[in-house]
């Protein structure tokens, strides 16, 4: 698994004249710092990464925002039809993007929003996985938890955030995660929502560094690694309630 | 790759739709010849960026009061952004178009027919553009798209290797015999040299289809008729290759630019690829080389890839816009900037402006102009266009590799092309 990674990273090190030199080794001789300083050079990379950052950071809150409370109505509350809406909720899950990204264009298109943060931001920021995931994270804590609080005088808010968020803390880092990375990753709805440099995003902006003829492999694989850096961080942040998280879910109590 | 794929496939199915919606709701295309058009390029990015905005910018400096927006995106994600916005219609009022592709925009009703705009214009001169260019894109009698640029292929070849073996050089008069006796002689593969590079893939197969005389298509265009003597002839042609005089499949080991490297190298005598090749091969330190018109079997053919710049049929600014695909097609300007930056070459009629580009090395480069002389332009069938070269491409693969015999491939490859052009 960690083959790729290396190599993703011994090509960004590597000279164009090496990549080009059959026989040459994987490994980068000599080392080059070179590709790293192209890519300011060549496009606005930064703009692009604080694109990606903005847009996954406030993406993702949104959607745990957003989760979190549908999860808690559809694991807590009692209503008329709750069963079949979650089914709905769940079922939307099988839909790929690329079926309904041009009707969600056209859409976007009559609220004018195209190539706008908010034309890249709002198709994201709700997730039937979040509520699904999150959902079975509240359905796992016992009412009795509630039923007291409850009986205390709480309002359905506060048993939310108050009691039961705290407890699923480790569902919501895992979800986080979760969604940050698919926002930081996509590609297909940002390629085509966001039309000018001003609005695009790190993989649709490293897509135009692939030339029609001849890619040069090192600076791209560059941008990559650069790319990869913040799930990175974010990974080893959250790894703690990541691997709670999933080790909870095969234990029954 | 795969979904990406799928993804233009269920586009296009929308985009032929939403084709006829965008007629009626934009209620017919305005001609507004100010305001800022946009133009949308899927050959600029990385390395031309530059050279278009000062193409740009001598535009808006002769034509007050219009300005010119440049949106990129790389080739193989540019058709895919391009048809999401034309059925949103959203489409930008100008665009890059190559020639396979053009058909099904033109059929789509995606494309503004540039006639009458063409006959307001009393600066245009038709034969200023390369006519055979001109009318690669016309459907049904109309201009859809004005071209921009050409690029070919041709036979490059290691002048060191062939002095080497005593062999003489290859000349516009050789054939596919020649070529073969050549390439065995010069292929030492202890040396880790070999005499012939040429990928079994759908591009290679139509032209050596038509350099052996045969079509693609039946008259009607409803029939893949690839599968006879002469389609037999061309895929045997391509398939004899791979572990005799050129890598097996397996040795190429789907490294990306695994040709380029050997050419370069010094270890690839001869070299089937495009033009775009010669700037980074003049560049190449020690490597003496040259080039020449494809040989052919029973007749000449080449490959010719061509770039046009289209309208959008629902733009306000149709005048404006014709005015700027003019310009990207003709003008001085862009001739001049392409020709100094080795990017694609401008398709006009003009032998003077290319004086200093044929002084480059390699000497004859005027091969570049020779394979003009007979072209092949690849089949086209509109929306199923990438799944037919994948069929095609798919099928010789497997008779390359043994699984199928030739004939049977090109049976298989037949009947699915022809189904595919049913459907």
């Amino acid at each position: 698994m960690i083959g790729p990674f290396l190599w993703m990273v011994a090509t960004s090190l590597t000279t164009q004249s090496q990549l080009e030199t059959v026989g040459a080794g994987l490994l980068p001789d000599p080392v080059t710092l070179q590709p790293y300083r192209q890519i300011g050079e060549v496009f606005p990379f930064w703009r692009f990464a604080l694109n990606s950052l903005g847009i996954a950071v406030v993406s993702t809150v949104l959607q745990l925002f957003t989760s979190a409370t549908a999860a808690y109505a559809f694991g807590r509350l009692r209503f008329r039809g709750a069963t079949a809406v979650f089914l709905l909720y769940v079922a939307t899950m099988m839909i790929p993007m690329q079926v309904i990204i041009v009707p969600l264009f056209i859409e976007l298109r009559t609220l004018r929003l195209v190539d706008t943060y908010a034309g890249l931001i709002l198709p994201t920021i709700v997730s039937s996985f979040g509520v699904f995931m999150l959902r079975q994270a509240f359905l796992a804590l016992p009412r009795e938890l509630d039923e007291a609080a409850f009986v205390d005088g709480a309002g359905h808010f506060r048993v939310f955030w108050q009691v039961l968020l705290p407890l699923v803390r480790p569902a919501l880092a895992t979800f986080a995660v979760f969604g940050f990375m698919s926002s930081w990753n996509a590609f297909l709805w940002p390629l085509v929502i966001a039309q000018t440099e001003e609005h695009m995003t790190l993989p649709v902006g490293l897509s135009l560094l692939l030339g029609r003829y001849s890619p040069a492999w090192n600076v791209i694989m560059a941008g990559s690694a650069l790319s990869s850096l913040p799930i990175l961080a974010l990974f080893v942040f959250a790894q703690r309630y990541v691997v709670r998280s999933i080790a909870s879910t095969g234990i029954k109590a | 790759m795969r979904a990406r794929r799928r993804t233009v496939i269920a586009l296009m199915a929308v985009m032929a739709t939403a084709g006829a919606l965008s007629a009626c709701d934009s209620g017919g295309s305005g001609d507004s010849a100010t305001g800022t058009i946009t133009y949308f390029t899927f050959s600029a990015a990385p390395d031309h960026l530059k050279d278009l905005d000062a193409i740009r910018a001598a535009f808006e400096a002769e034509n007050p009061g219009i300005k010119v927006e440049v949106r990129t995106a790389a080739y193989a994600d540019y058709f895919t952004a391009l048809q999401t916005q034309i059925a949103g219609n959203n489409a930008p009022d100008t665009f890059e178009l190559n020639y396979e592709n053009f058909f099904t925009y033109a059929r789509n009703g995606a494309l503004l027919a540039l006639d009458d705009l063409a006959k307001a214009d009393s600066g245009y001169d038709a034969g200023r553009i390369y006519p055979k260019a001109l009318a690669a894109f016309q459907v049904d009698g109309k201009q859809y798209a004005l071209p921009s640029t050409f690029s070919d292929v041709v036979l490059i070849y290691n002048k060191k290797l062939f002095d080497a073996a005593g062999l003489a050089y290859p000349s516009a008069s050789w054939t596919w015999a020649d070529e073969r006796a050549a390439a065995e002689k010069l292929t030492d593969k202890a040396a880790g040299i070999y005499g012939d590079y040429q990928p079994v893939s759908f591009y290679e197969f139509y032209k050596a289809l038509a350099q052996s005389g045969g079509s693609f298509l039946s008259a009607d265009g409803k029939k893949a008729t690839f599968n006879d003597a002469k389609g037999l002839q061309a895929a045997q042609w391509l398939i004899g290759k791979p572990g005799t005089v050129m890598p097996t499949v397996a040795e190429i080991g789907g490294k990306a630019d695994f040709d380029t490297a050997l050419f370069k190298s010094g270890k690839l005598a001869m070299w089937h690829n495009g033009i775009w090749q010669l700037a980074t091969l003049n560049d190449t330190a020690g490597l003496d080389y040259d080039i020449v018109v494809e040989p052919g079997n029973t007749q000449k053919a080449n490959a010719v890839f061509m770039n046009a710049t289209a309208v959008s049929a629902g733009t306000k600014k149709g005048t404006a816009a014709w005015k700027w695909a003019l310009y990207l097609s003709s003008s001085k300007k862009t001739v001049e900037t392409r020709l100094a930056s080795s990017w694609e070459l401008p398709a006009v009629n003009d032998s003077a402006a290319f004086d200093s580009y044929l002084k480059l090395p390699p000497a004859n480069r005027q091969a570049v102009f020779g394979a003009l002389e007979a072209i092949a332009l690849p089949p086209v069938i509109g929306d199923q266009q990438a799944q037919m070269q994948d069929i095609v491409t798919a099928e010789l693969e497997k008779a390359a590799n043994g699984q199928k015999s030739v004939q049977q491939a090109l049976d298989d490859a037949a009947a699915a092309v022809t189904a595919l052009i049913s459907k």
